[in-house]
């Protein structure tokens, strides 16, 4: 990895104001083929490359495909988990397509703003104004006034970004390289217009942000999903099925490429029935599985949940978590699905609920899910939500403990029946087929210890007490199962879960009144650490993004929060920490 | 080992009568045929009467949720293709709420013998009309009759690409039993359709006469003539034998492999690029 030794812009015109900075955020708009996310993501590598953090989170519409897109990127010298509040370059490359990211752009006096020479249009009166004149380029080729295919726009962007920000061209052209090394033709053809306008931009001057200079050591980016698939691959994940859905394809998407060279399946089934009904069956052969989906797979997955918990075959499901209820926004996040992860399915029956606070997180709560799983036979469902699923975040690199979880198998001659209700915290040893002498009947319907039906109100009684034993031995294992922000002694507290995390731990960081509670895992909840925390709190607010107030109201039911305030809104864009401000303010007036 | 050696303990809840004891002993006995051993032997299932089967099969028997048994019998095959798995359970279970699954269990082919019981009733909840209940179906109590046009599964599965397809009756044992193993033996996904009667909610004759409407499939059948196959499943008589039996040319191995790595990835290649990318790479 090369750091960026020099600067590629030799003209001493240009004032790079602010001096070093920690982080910068970059907003890239454009309209579908563009290349918006493209650029976004080659920028992210060469951060990554220098030894920069940074996270990327990118804009839909509601039909995913085509239309406008934007980008935001934020570049950082520490991990970063939320995408911060100003916009210090704005780069759009027609301001029609602005209008629908309205709130994702907000300018300070020295942000940099690049837009295509032709588009005669003015920036709209919400992104606010920078003092820095703006600076114009023709990205558009025209002919007669018509725009026609010219050279690619992202890599005239590419080049001037990298004068904006001072990075080196080898480093673009490198990265280019390790981007479009398996198609040739692709890369000349952007190395051509990259090199074009970068010997361009070096006479145009286009304006400078504070030089910003990484580590030097190289890190790792990946996404949300990705890591979420990785994270199962180390922990022992070797059938995966899966039907498609925004924002979670990319899990299965992953996993097509990276499990089957481990010799593990992977299927895209019919529907998330039959989703998780495969990953039942291989588990039933012993072999770990899971699923991941969105809340409309969620909802047509509850009944196998229930299978999973009643038959207790281990099962593995990540629900990506969207703006619902329905269809509701596929591509924008919520926290809402928490109720039907804790609650749904009739009848009772023992479950685990787990929560994803970033990309790095989001490996490590994928081996506790196995370990969880696996060791209590029962259905593990992880939270994570479309904030981190769709984020190409930077980290460091990983050092994964490959390390399968443990599920106890029977064996011939060990004694115990498929469901004896004398297993130690509820768990009988796991007969797998092709053990002689081990063949059961494993049910859905009440059974006895034999595994054979029953409709004996007594023995329900039993094997109900039998299951939920699980859960106290799991509410045992996982009471440190969370993470605490800021100063123990500080008088205001948050607890908030999930993707929260980001802005929290920066919210904290410059408001020192505040402590934070994050649970880890959601059910069972970790309520000794959480009563331990809160001790000598002044008040308490409960952030979350759901209508109802979710976790709020969970709480509510688990212990006494009366004065608890509730600092919630409905899905959509990520809290900003202006909106976070605004709403404690409002709480704890 | 004994057809009886295939059996547990548990005594079935069926009717006197009952069709499904003639699957039952017709499986244990293809059982016999093929020297499985019961810890290699997966019998899966959803619910209803037939789905009970199970239960009563010496194997890693699983009694699943109503319609799922054809989704946990691919996940368990996928993962563990020396167990041999099969898949029973009744016409509703498999035609009406568990259709969805049957088009991609044939596409899949994976190697799951699925044997349907079909007495043309829902006779766990008592009489009500399933999808292959005929139009002028008799009924023994007073619920209403179903209007609908029965659905022919056996032509179903021929339309969606199924490279075994047999039909039988539970009354005819040795023939059962051949069809069964035979199926069995099928390296792909293999579907047995058993005509059965139920002696409550159908008339209790109801399994002869439908034995009468039978015919066995001629000398000289072609069963790997498709066209001769979907002639025979139009047939006002039912026709009993190996309708259609494809040249078998992915076995287990190679369907996992179809499955890890199958056709419709194509459309998704590529994942860690942006999904605005294409444009500027084509």
């Amino acid at each position: 990895m090369t750091a960026p030794a020099t600067s590629t812009t030799p003209e001493s015109n240009r004032s790079r104001p602010g001096g070093e900075t920690q982080s910068l955020v970059l907003a890239l708009v454009g309209s579908g083929g563009d290349g918006v996310a493209l650029l976004g993501d080659l920028l992210l590598r060469m951060a990554a490359q220098q030894g920069l953090y940074g996270m990327m989170v990118q804009s839909y519409g509601p039909q995913i495909r085509g239309g406008e897109s934007a980008v935001i990127l934020r570049v950082s010298r520490a991990e970063v988990q939320y995408e911060g509040d100003q916009t210090d370059v704005l780069l759009c490359f027609r301001l029609a397509d602005l209008k629908r990211f309205q709130g994702a752009v907000k300018l300070h006096p020295e942000s940099a703003v690049i837009l295509e020479q032709t588009d005669t249009a003015e920036l709209p009166e919400w992104t606010g104004r920078s003092d820095r004149e703006t600076f114009r380029y023709p990205f558009a080729k025209l002919e007669n006034g018509i725009e026609v295919v010219g050279d690619p726009k992202n890599m005239m962007a590419l080049a001037l970004l990298c004068s904006v920000l001072d990075w080196p061209a080898s480093l673009a052209r490198e990265t280019l390289g390790h981007r479009f090394g398996h198609r040739p033709e692709v890369l000349s053809k952007n190395l051509a217009a990259f090199d074009k306008a970068h010997n361009q931009a070096t006479q145009t001057a286009p304006p400078a942000m504070p030089i910003f200079p990484g580590t030097g050591k190289g890190l790792f980016a990946e996404t949300g999903n990705e890591a979420v698939a990785r994270g199962a691959i180390a922990s022992g994940l070797r059938f995966f099925a899966g039907y498609p859905i925004t924002p979670s394809s990319e899990v299965m998407e992953t996993l097509v490429e990276e499990l089957p060279p481990l010799g593990g399946s992977v299927v895209q089934a019919e529907d998330e029935i039959s989703a998780l009904g495969m990953v039942i069956g291989a588990s039933f052969g012993g072999v770990p599985a899971m699923t991941a989906t969105s809340g409309p797979g969620l909802s047509l997955m509850t009944e196998m949940m229930g299978l999973s918990s009643m038959a207790e075959i281990p099962a593995v499901i990540v629900d990506c978590q969207r703006a619902g209820p329905a269809t509701g926004m596929p591509s924008r996040t919520e926290q809402a699905d928490l109720y039907h992860a804790i609650y749904a399915g009739h009848g009772d029956f023992p479950r685990a609920v787990l929560g994803v606070f970033d990309v790095v997180h989001a490996r490590s709560v994928m081996y506790k899910a196995f370990h969880l799983s696996e060791r209590y036979q029962l259905p593990v469902l992880v939270l994570s939500d479309a904030y981190i699923a769709q984020r190409r975040q930077i980290r460091d690199p990983v050092t994964e403990r490959r390390e399968a979880p443990h599920r106890d198998v029977w064996s011939p001659g060990m004694g115990p029946a498929r469901f004896d209700i004398g297993g130690e915290h509820g768990v009988t040893p796991f007969r797998v087929p092709g053990s002689p002498e081990g063949t059961y009947l494993a049910a859905g319907i009440e059974h006895n210890q034999e595994g054979n039906p029953t409709a004996d109100g007594t023995i329900h009684q039993q094997m109900n007490q039998k299951r939920f034993r699980k859960l106290g031995a799991i509410e045992q294992d996982t009471k440190d199962w969370f993470r605490t922000l800021g100063a123990p002694s500080a008088p205001l507290g948050i607890v908030a879960w999930g993707s929260q995390y980001g802005i929290l731990r920066e919210w904290v960081a410059s408001h020192p009144e505040y402590r934070v509670f994050l649970p880890e895992i959601l059910h069972p909840y970790p309520l000794g650490a959480f009563e331990a925390w809160r001790k000598n709190l002044k008040s308490l607010a409960i952030v979350e993004m759901s209508f109802q107030g979710q976790l709020h109201h969970y709480l509510s039911g688990l212990t006494d929060i009366r004065d608890a305030r509730s600092v919630t809104r409905s899905g959509g864009p990520p809290l900003k920490t202006s909106e976070l401000k605004r709403l404690l303010e409002e709480a704890m007036r | 080992m004994k057809a009886k050696d295939y059996r547990t303990t548990l005594e079935p809840v069926w009717c006197t009568g009952c069709g499904d004891f003639g699957v039952l002993k017709g499986l244990t006995q293809a059982l016999v045929d093929l020297e499985i051993p019961p810890e290699r032997l997966a019998v899966i299932s959803g619910i209803g009467c037939s789905s009970r089967l199970p239960g009563y099969t010496r194997s890693y028997a699983f009694n699943s949720i109503h319609g799922r048994a054809l989704p946990i019998a691919t996940g368990l095959k996928l993962s563990r293709p020396e167990i041999t798995t099969l898949v029973v359970g009744g016409d509703g279970d498999g035609f009406s709420i568990g259709l969805g699954h049957l088009p991609h269990a044939i596409r899949r082919d994976v190697d799951i013998t699925y044997t349907v019981l079909d007495n043309g009733i829902y006779g766990l909840t008592k009489g009500q009309s399933s999808p292959t209940t005929e139009i002028d179906f008799k009924r023994s109590r007073g619920l209403a009759g179903p209007d609908e046009r029965p659905l022919n599964p056996v032509l179903l599965v021929l339309s969606t690409g199924c490279g075994f397809v047999a039909r039988s009756h539970a009354g005819n044992l040795p023939h059962l039993r051949e069809m069964i193993r035979e199926a069995i033996r099928y390296p792909g996904f293999s579907f047995v359709h058993v005509l059965a009667g139920c002696v409550t909610y159908q008339t209790p004759s109801y399994g002869q006469e439908i034995y009468q409407r039978c015919d066995v499939l001629p000398q000289g059948y072609d069963s790997s003539n498709l066209t001769a196959a979907i002639e025979a499943a139009r047939s006002d008589r039912f026709q009993l034998g190996i309708l259609y039996r494809r040249d078998p040319k992915i076995g287990t191995e190679g369907a996992v492999e179809m499955a890890g790595v199958a056709g419709v990835w194509k459309a998704h290649a590529g994942t860690d690029r942006g999904i605005e990318d294409v444009a500027h790479e084509e």
